[in-house]
C-alpha cells in the first residue's frame, strides 16, 4: 500500500537554517525538499494525524546552520522533536487535543537576552476541544492554550482565548508578540520576558470593521498589519504601548490625545492606523521582510505585491496563476518561497522576485460550473508509465506519477492567461489518453456570454519521442457543431479515436500520419474525420472500443448500440436502462460490457455480449469504474447512500468513509473484494499495471501477473494497493529514484555561465609531500627552499611526528 | 513552467484549417511566375505565334494581314510586315533566325529578311489558302507548308519551286511540324481526322506513317525527343509514340471546347535538373491554358484568360509565354530570370572590389558602431542568451491592463478581422464584451457597425457575430435612432444581411435539387 498526492499547501513550509532545504507538511509526514533540484530528499514519519506545523529551531551563530532541529505539531495531539537532517525523532510530546497552530515564541529571542539559567520551553497552541463538541451547537471550539515542552505538558487549565474555530497564531519575528485573528478582532499577546508556566500574558485587541483574514508583525518595531476580506491591508503602528508597559519602560507613562490617533478605532491601544488596499479580493499573505524595509502582501489574484513600508510604493510578481496561501523567506537573503493554492510551490531568488523552482504536488480538484458532466472526472491514467493525467484550473493537463509521488510536467491546452480570481470560463473537459499512451486528446469548453461566443474545441496530442512530452497535432473548432462532446475514446491498437456528442452523433477520427503521397511532399501528420453516426437521433452518452477493437460501443441515452468500426455499420442494439448511460467500458478481454448510469436511479449493469442481454446489475451510485486490461475482473467506486452514512458514522472506523470499492468478477454479481474509502466524491479509480523491472524483483509476490488499483479521492489524494496480495505487505515496486541528493548535479556559478574550464595540468611532481611518512624528520625538510611549504606547517608535521602515536583502541 | 507562468500570451486568432493538399506545388509556382501583360489594338484574331531561335528570341505574332516582330525585352512592336495581300496564317523563323517565311490565306508564301523587312523569296504554287508553313530546325534551304488545296509541299526556297508534293490528306492540311532530330521527317495534321508523317527522302510521296486523331486535328508538333508527337483536335490532346508504330500514349481531355493550338514548354529548375522538364502547353476556345506534364500523364497547372485563344508560343529561354487571342489581344507573360541578377550580381561584384580599399572603418562613420552585430557564433561559443522579448499588440496591452474597451475600440481600428474576433473571444471569455459595447461612445459604435456590416455574413466568424450582432442592436438601439451615421450603419448591415439570407435561399434551392439525385445516386 502506497499513499500520495498529498496536499503540499496545507500549512506553511520552513526552510532550514542554510536555506538549502524546505520542509513542507504533507499530510502525516514532513517532506523535505531540496531548494536548488526542486526534489524530494528525505521526509519525517511518525505523525499519525495531519501535520499542522513546522518550526525550525533558528540559530543566531553562522556555525550553527548546520544543526537541523525542528518541532512539528499535528492533529494527532502530538507534538514531535525531529533532527531532519538524519532524519530521526527525539522527543514526543503528547497532549491528547488535536494542534492546528502553534508557536514557540521564545525560540527567536536572541540567546543574549534570554534568561542565563535556562527556563523551560514554551509553547503556545491552538487546539481543537474535542470534549465539548456534543454538548452545545455553538460551542467556542478553537482554545489557545500554553504547552512547556521541556516538561511535555500541556499547562492545565490555562486558556488564553476561546475561538469558534481553531485560528493560525502568528508570532512575531522578535518572538516578544503573538497573535490571532478572530472575526474583526486582532488579539495579540506579549511574551512575559521571563515567562514560566502559569505566567498569564498580556492582551490587547484591535478592532476594524471587515472581516480579517491574516496578520503579520514587524521585525523589530510595534507594528502590525492585517489583510481584511475586502483586499484592503491594515497597518497599526506603536500599537500596546500602553498594555504592554513594563516598569522600566519609558514609553509607559505617555498619555496620547484620543485626537492624535488617526484611524485608530475606539480605544484601541495604537498610535496610529493605515489603509492600503490594492487586492480586489482576499488577502491571504502578509509578511514584513526580513529587513523590515518591505511588506510582502497576496491574495486570490494570484500577484504578489511587495510595499515599501515607509511610501507605501509596489512592486509586482504578476501572473503565479493561482490564489497565493504562504510566504515564507529564509535565512538566506536570496530565498524565499510562496505556496500556491494550486499546491505548488515556487521558489523565488528575492530581490528580483524570479521563479527558480517549482515544487509540484498533484493539483487539487476545482469547480467549475456544470456543463453536460459524465462519468469521467477528468483523470486520464497512462497504464504504461503509471502517471494520471490531471486537468488544472489553468487550463492545462498536469501528468503526476503515481509510483513516484511527483509532478512529471505540465501541458498547456488553451493559449490564454489565467486570472485566478474571475469566474471560470474556459474548462478542459475531457481529457483522455490511449492505451499505451502516445496519444491524447483533450476536449476545451469556452462558455457563452449571455448565448453568444461559446465554442467547443477538441484537440488531439502526438507524444514527441525526444523529450516524451505531448504536442499539439491538431485543433477542430466544433466537431459536432455546437453541441458538447460527452466522450472520447482511444482504438486499443489503431490510430483512431470516437468521440460521441450531445448532439446526437458520434464521429471516428483518423490518423494520417505516415501517409505519404507519391511524388508529394510528406504531408504532415493531422487528424481528420473518417465517419459519423448516429442513433435515431439521441444524445450519445458514452463510448468505448472492445479489447481487441473490433466492435465499438457507443451509449445513446439509455440503450447501448453495437458498431463496426472499420465499416461504421450498426450491428446490434441492446438494453434499455431507466436512467441515461455515463459510463461504458469492456471488462478486459472477456465479452462483457458495464454501463453505469447515474442520476434518480443509478445503475450498474453488466451485459453478455454473446447474448445481448443484460448479466447482472445494482441499483448503486457508482463514481467510478476501471476494467482490468486483460482479466476479466473489473473494479467500481460506488457512494454509499446518505442513510448508511449516518448509521455508521457512530462507528470510529467508519468515520467520515463515504465510499466503497467493489471488486467484481464478470461472471458473478457478488464481489470479490470490497474496500470502504474516505471522499469517495468526485474520486477516481483505475488498474496500473507493474512494471516489467520490478516484477522481476518481485518474485516472492508468487502471481507474475501483478495489478494495482489505483483509487483517487475527492482531494486528489490517492493510494496504491496490491489486489491480491496480503494487503499488509508494502508494495514491492521500487521506488524509482525515491530520494534526490540535496545538490543540484548542474553547474554552478562560473561554470554555468562560462562551461568548464579545460584542466589545466600541473606539474605534480614538483609538489613536495606535506604528509608525515615513516620517518618525517628525514624527508621533511629536505629540497630547495622555494618548494618546501610555508614554515608553520612543516613546525606542525614535525612535531606531530615526533609524538607519539597512542593506539586508538580505548576499552 | 516557470517562464510559462510569468509571460503574458497574447490573444491569438482560431487557426486556419489548412487545405488537403499544398495550394502551390512548385511547378504551378513556377507557371505563375510569368507576370502577365497584355498587349491589345492588334487588328484581329492572332493566327500564329512563332519564336527567333536565336539568342534573344524575339518573337512574330501574325494578325490580319500584318506580321508584327516583338521585341522580348520590351515586348514593344518592333516592325510591322505589311506586304501581304491577304490575312497571314502562319510564320516561321530560319534556324539562324535572319529569315522569316509567312504564308496567308491568298496562297502565297513569302521570305522576308527580319532586319529590312523586304521579301527575298515568294514560292507561289498553292492554289488555296495556306494554313502552314515551317522552316527545318537545321535546314537553312527548304520548307514545308500545307493549306486548303489538302496539299502538302516541300520547297526548295532559293529556287522557289516545290521539291515534293505531298498527297495522300483528304482534307484542309492545318499544321505540320519538322522533326527535331532529322531535318528530313516532318509532320502534318489534317481535318480529315489523320496525322501523317512523311519523309521528303522518300520518292513516292506516300505517308510514312499515319494516326487518326479521331477529330479534326488543329495543330500538330513533334515533341522534342522527336519519338513522341502531340496533336490537337476536339476537345483532346492527345500523345502519340512514332517509334513504337503509331500508338496513342495518352489523350488529355480537360479542355471544354476545341484545343486551337499547343506547343512545347519547359519548367526551369533551380538546380538545372534535366529529367522531366518539358511539358506541353495548349490553349483552347474555352480560354483556358494548360500544362500537360506527358511524363507524369498529369496536368500541372491550368489558368484561364477571358477569351477565346487561338495560339501559343513559348520562347527558348523559358522567359517569355505568348497568347494570342481571337480578339486581337494578346498575353504575354514574362518571367524574371537569374541572367538579370547575375548581371547585377557582376557589378556588385565589381563594386566590392573598390570598398575593399577602405576597410578600416573609422568611429566618424555610423557603421563603425554596429561593426561585428551580425557575426554568426561559432561552434563551441558560449552564448549568452537573453530572454527574448514578446512584442505585444496594442489591444494586447489594454487586455493586459484590463482596459477591455480601449482595447476592442483598438483592434477595431486596425484592418484585421480575425484579430477583431480573437479580442471578442477573449472579452466573451472575461465576461466583459457585452459590457463593452454598452459603453462605446458613437463614433465607437460606428466602428464597431462597420465591422459587422463587412465580416457578419463570413462563414468562419458568422457563430460570434451574429449573436453580437443581435445583442448590439437591443442594447444600443437610442443611441442608433439618435444618430445618422449610425442610421446608415443600420442600413448597410440590413442590406449585407438581406442578401446573405438571399444566398441562403439560393443555396438551400440548389440543395433541394440536389439532394434526391444524390439520393438516387446512393441506392444504386
Amino acid at each position: 500500500m502506497r499513499t500520495g498526492g498529498k496536499s503540499y499547501v496545507s500549512s506553511p513550509p520552513a526552510f532550514s537554517n542554510d536555506g538549502k532545504r524546505l520542509l513542507v507538511c504533507t499530510g502525516n509526514t514532513v517532506s523535505i525538499f531540496s531548494t536548488s533540484t526542486g526534489l524530494q530528499i528525505a521526509s519525517l514519519e511518525g505523525h499519525t494525524g495531519s501535520v499542522t506545523s513546522v518550526i525550525v529551531v533558528p540559530t543566531s551563530s553562522p556555525a550553527g546552520k548546520i544543526l537541523c532541529y525542528c518541532w512539528t505539531a499535528s492533529l494527532d495531539g502530538s507534538i514531535r522533536y525531529w533532527d531532519f537532517s538524519v532524519p530521526e525523532l527525539m522527543k514526543k510530546v503528547d497532549i491528547k487535543m488535536p494542534i492546528f497552530s502553534m508557536v514557540i515564541p521564545s525560540l527567536f529571542v536572541q540567546p543574549a537576552e534570554r534568561d542565563e539559567k535556562s527556563t523551560d520551553l514554551l509553547a503556545y497552541l491552538s487546539v481543537e476541544d474535542i470534549k465539548e463538541q456534543e454538548n452545545k451547537p455553538n460551542a467556542m471550539h478553537g482554545q489557545i492554550r500554553k504547552c512547556n515542552l521541556t516538561a511535555s505538558r500541556l499547562i492545565g487549565g490555562l486558556i488564553l482565548k476561546e475561538t469558534p474555530q481553531p485560528e493560525f497564531i502568528t508570532v512575531s519575528p522578535s518572538g516578544k508578540f503573538f497573535g490571532i485573528r478572530n472575526k474583526r478582532k486582532l488579539h495579540i499577546w506579549m511574551v512575559p520576558s521571563k515567562d514560566s508556566g502559569r505566567f498569564v500574558a498580556k492582551k490587547i485587541t484591535l478592532h476594524h470593521t471587515k472581516k480579517l483574514t491574516v496578520l503579520a508583525f514587524h521585525q523589530t518595531e510595534r507594528i502590525v498589519a492585517a489583510g481584511d476580506v475586502t483586499g484592503r491591508i491594515l497597518v497599526w503602528r506603536g500599537f500596546g504601548y500602553q498594555t504592554f508597559c513594563t516598569g522600566h519602560e519609558l514609553v509607559c507613562g505617555r498619555l496620547v490625545n484620543k485626537e492624535d490617533r488617526p484611524g485608530v478605532r475606539g480605544s484601541d491601544d495604537a498610535d496610529s492606523s493605515s489603509t492600503w488596499h490594492w487586492h480586489s479580493g482576499e488577502v491571504n499573505v502578509l509578511l514584513f521582510s526580513s529587513d523590515g524595509a518591505y511588506l510582502y502582501s497576496g491574495g486570490k489574484e494570484g500577484v504578489l505585491v511587495v510595499w515599501q513600508l515607509e511610501t507605501g510604493k509596489k512592486k509586482f510578481l504578476p501572473r503565479i496563476g493561482s490564489p497565493l496561501q504562504y510566504f515564507t523567506y529564509s535565512a538566506d537573503p536570496t530565498l524565499s518561497s510562496i505556496s500556491c493554492a494550486d499546491n505548488q510551490i515556487h521558489i523565488l531568488k528575492m530581490p528580483s522576485m524570479e521563479i527558480l523552482k517549482s515544487i509540484s504536488g498533484i493539483k487539487l480538484p476545482y469547480s467549475f460550473p456544470e456543463i453536460h458532466e459524465g462519468l469521467c472526472s477528468g483523470f486520464a491514467f497512462d497504464y504504461a508509465s503509471g502517471s494520471v493525467a490531471l486537468r488544472t484550473v489553468n487550463y492545462g493537463i498536469q501528468f503526476y506519477s503515481l509510483l513516484d509521488d511527483r509532478g512529471i510536467y505540465e501541458v498547456q491546452i488553451c493559449e490564454r492567461n489565467h486570472q485566478p480570481a474571475d469566474e471560470i470560463t474556459v474548462v478542459v473537459n475531457i481529457v483522455a489518453l490511449s492505451q499505451d499512451g502516445s496519444m491524447m486528446s483533450t476536449v476545451e469548453v469556452k462558455l457563452p456570454e449571455e448565448g453568444i461566443g461559446g465554442l467547443v474545441c477538441l484537440k488531439f496530442w502526438a507524444l514527441s519521442s525526444e523529450n516524451k512530452k505531448f504536442s499539439l497535432s491538431t485543433v477542430i473548432y466544433e466537431p459536432h457543431r455546437d453541441s458538447g462532446i460527452s466522450a472520447i475514446a482511444f482504438h486499443p491498437t489503431r490510430h483512431v479515436a470516437v468521440s460521441s456528442s450531445y448532439g446526437g452523433d458520434f464521429k471516428i477520427w483518423v490518423c494520417n500520419d505516415g501517409i505519404q503521397q507519391k511524388g508529394q511532399v510528406l504531408q504532415s501528420s493531422g487528424w481528420a474525420c473518417l465517419a459519423v453516426g448516429a442513433y435515431k437521433k439521441k444524445p450519445m452518452t458514452a463510448v468505448a472500443f472492445s479489447s481487441d477493437g473490433s466492435v465499438l460501443a457507443v451509449a445513446a441515452e439509455t440503450v447501448i448500440t453495437l458498431w463496426d468500426p472499420n465499416k461504421n455499420v450498426l450491428v446490434a442494439v441492446i438494453g434499455d436502462t431507466l436512467t441515461p448511460i455515463v459510463s461504458l467500458s469492456f471488462a478486459g478481454k472477456s465479452e462483457y460490457l458495464v454501463s453505469v448510469s447515474q442520476g434518480s436511479k443509478p445503475q450498474l449493469s453488466v451485459w453478455s455480449m454473446s447474448k445481448l442481454s443484460l448479466s447482472w446489475s445494482y441499483k448503486l451510485q457508482i463514481e467510478a469504474v476501471a476494467c482490468t486490461v486483460d482479466l476479466s475482473s473489473f473494479a467500481v467506486l460506488a457512494l454509499l447512500p446518505e442513510s448508511s452514512v449516518c448509521m455508521e458514522s457512530n462507528d470510529s472506523t467508519f468515520q467520515r468513509r463515504d465510499g466503497v470499492i467493489l471488486l467484481f468478477n464478470v461472471t458473478d454479481p457478488v464481489p470479490v473484494a470490497t474496500w470502504s474509502v474516505r471522499k469517495a466524491k468526485g474520486g477516481g479509480l483505475a488498474f496500473l499495471q507493474g512494471k516489467p523491472s520490478s516484477l522481476e524483483q518481485n518474485d516472492s509476490g508468487g502471481n507474475a501477473q501483478q495489478a494495482f488499483l489505483v483509487y483517487i479521492n475527492g482531494d486528489h489524494e490517492y493510494v496504491l494497493f496490491d489486489l491480491y496480495g496480503n494487503d499488509e505487505n508494502e508494495l514491492r515496486i521500487p521506488r524509482v529514484e525515491g530520494l534526490f541528493g540535496l545538490e543540484e548535479t548542474g553547474k554552478h556559478g562560473y561554470a554555468s555561465i562560462y562551461g568548464e574550464l579545460p584542466e589545466i595540468q600541473r606539474n605534480q611532481t614538483m609538489l613536495v609531500p606535506s604528509l608525515p611518512s615513516e620517518r618525517p624528520w628525514e624527508t621533511i625538510f629536505s629540497g630547495s627552499s622555494h618548494n618546501l611549504p610555508p614554515l608553520t606547517k612543516l613546525c606542525s608535521a614535525f612535531l606531530q611526528s615526533l609524538m607519539e602515536k597512542r593506539t586508538a583502541v580505548v576499552e | 513552467m516557470a517562464e510559462s507562468n510569468s509571460t503574458f500570451r497574447p490573444v491569438k486568432p482560431k487557426l486556419k484549417p489548412k487545405p488537403r493538399t499544398p495550394k502551390e506545388t512548385p511547378e504551378s509556382k513556377y507557371w505563375s511566375s510569368f507576370k502577365t501583360h497584355q498587349i491589345p489594338n492588334l487588328v484581329s484574331s492572332i493566327t500564329s505565334l512563332t519564336f527567333s531561335p536565336i539568342a534573344p528570341h524575339p518573337f512574330a505574332a501574325a494578325h490580319s494581314t500584318v506580321l508584327t516582330l516583338f521585341s522580348p525585352q520590351t515586348l514593344s512592336p518592333l516592325s510591322n510586315i505589311s506586304s501581304f495581300s491577304d490575312v497571314v496564317s502562319s510564320a516561321s523563323y530560319r534556324c539562324d533566325g535572319l529569315l522569316i517565311a509567312a504564308s496567308d490565306l491568298s496562297g502565297l508564301i513569302q521570305v522576308f529578311d527580319v532586319k529590312t523587312r523586304t521579301p527575298l523569296r515568294k514560292l507561289r504554287s498553292h492554289t488555296r489558302p495556306v494554313r502552314f508553313v515551317k522552316y527545318p530546325v537545321h535546314d537553312k534551304l527548304h520548307l514545308v507548308s500545307g493549306g486548303d488545296d489538302a496539299l502538302v509541299k516541300y520547297w526548295d526556297v532559293a529556287a522557289e519551286t516545290p521539291i515534293l508534293e505531298l498527297q495522300g490528306h483528304k482534307d484542309y492540311v492545318r499544321s505540320g511540324d519538322f522533326s527535331p532530330v532529322s531535318h528530313e521527317m516532318c509532320v502534318t495534321g489534317s481535318y480529315d481526322h489523320t496525322v501523317k508523317l512523311w519523309d521528303v527522302r522518300v520518292a513516292d510521296s506516300k505517308s510514312v506513317m499515319e494516326v487518326n486523331h479521331g477529330k479534326p486535328v488543329e495543330d500538330v508538333i513533334f515533341l522534342p525527343s522527336g519519338g513522341l508527337v502531340a496533336t490537337a483536335g476536339g476537345n483532346s490532346v492527345k500523345i502519340w509514340d512514332l517509334i513504337g508504330g503509331g500508338k496513342m500514349v495518352y489523350s488529355m481531355e480537360s479542355h471544354t471546347k476545341t484545343v486551337t493550338s499547343v506547343c512545347v514548354g519547359r519548367v526551369r529548375k533551380k538546380n538545372g535538373e534535366e529529367a522531366n522538364e518539358h511539358r506541353v502547353l495548349s490553349v483552347g476556345l474555352d480560354g483556358y491554358l494548360k500544362v500537360f506534364d506527358y511524363g507524369r500523364m498529369k496536368v500541372t497547372h491550368s489558368m484561364r484568360f477571358p477569351a477565346p485563344l487561338m495560339s501559343i508560343g513559348f520562347s527558348p529561354d523559358c522567359r517569355i509565354r505568348v497568347i494570342g487571342s481571337s480578339n486581337g489581344v494578346m498575353y504575354v507573360g514574362k518571367r524574371k530570370t537569374k541572367e538579370e541578377n547575375v548581371d547585377s550580381g557582376l557589378r556588385s561584384f565589381w563594386s566590392l572590389g573598390l570598398e575593399e580599399g577602405r576597410k578600416m572603418m573609422r568611429p566618424s562613420y555610423f557603421r563603425y558602431f554596429q561593426r561585428g552585430q551580425g557575426e554568426k557564433p561559432k561552434e563551441g561559443d558560449y552564448l549568452v542568451m537573453r530572454p527574448k522579448k514578446l512584442k505585444l499588440a496594442a489591444h494586447d496591452k489594454l487586455l493586459k491592463k484590463f482596459r477591455h474597451k480601449e482595447a476592442l475600440v483598438s483592434v477595431l481600428g486596425c484592418k484585421n478581422p480575425e484579430n477583431v474576433v480573437a479580442v471578442m473571444e477573449e472579452l466573451v471569455a472575461r465576461r466583459k464584451l457585452l459590457k463593452c459595447v454598452e459603453n462605446l461612445d458613437n463614433e465607437e459604435l460606428g466602428l464597431l457597425l462597420m465591422f459587422l456590416h463587412k465580416y457578419t455574413s463570413v462563414p468562419r466568424f458568422s457563430a460570434l457575430l451574429m449573436g453580437l450582432t443581435k445583442k448590439v442592436l437591443e442594447m444600443r438601439v437610442e443611441d442608433i435612432r439618435g444618430s445618422e451615421a449610425l442610421k446608415d450603419q443600420i442600413r448597410n448591415l440590413k442590406r449585407s444581411v438581406e442578401e446573405e439570407i438571399r444566398i441562403q435561399q439560393s443555396l438551400l434551392e440548389i440543395q433541394g435539387i440536389i439532394s434526391p439525385l444524390l439520393r438516387i445516386a446512393g441506392k444504386r
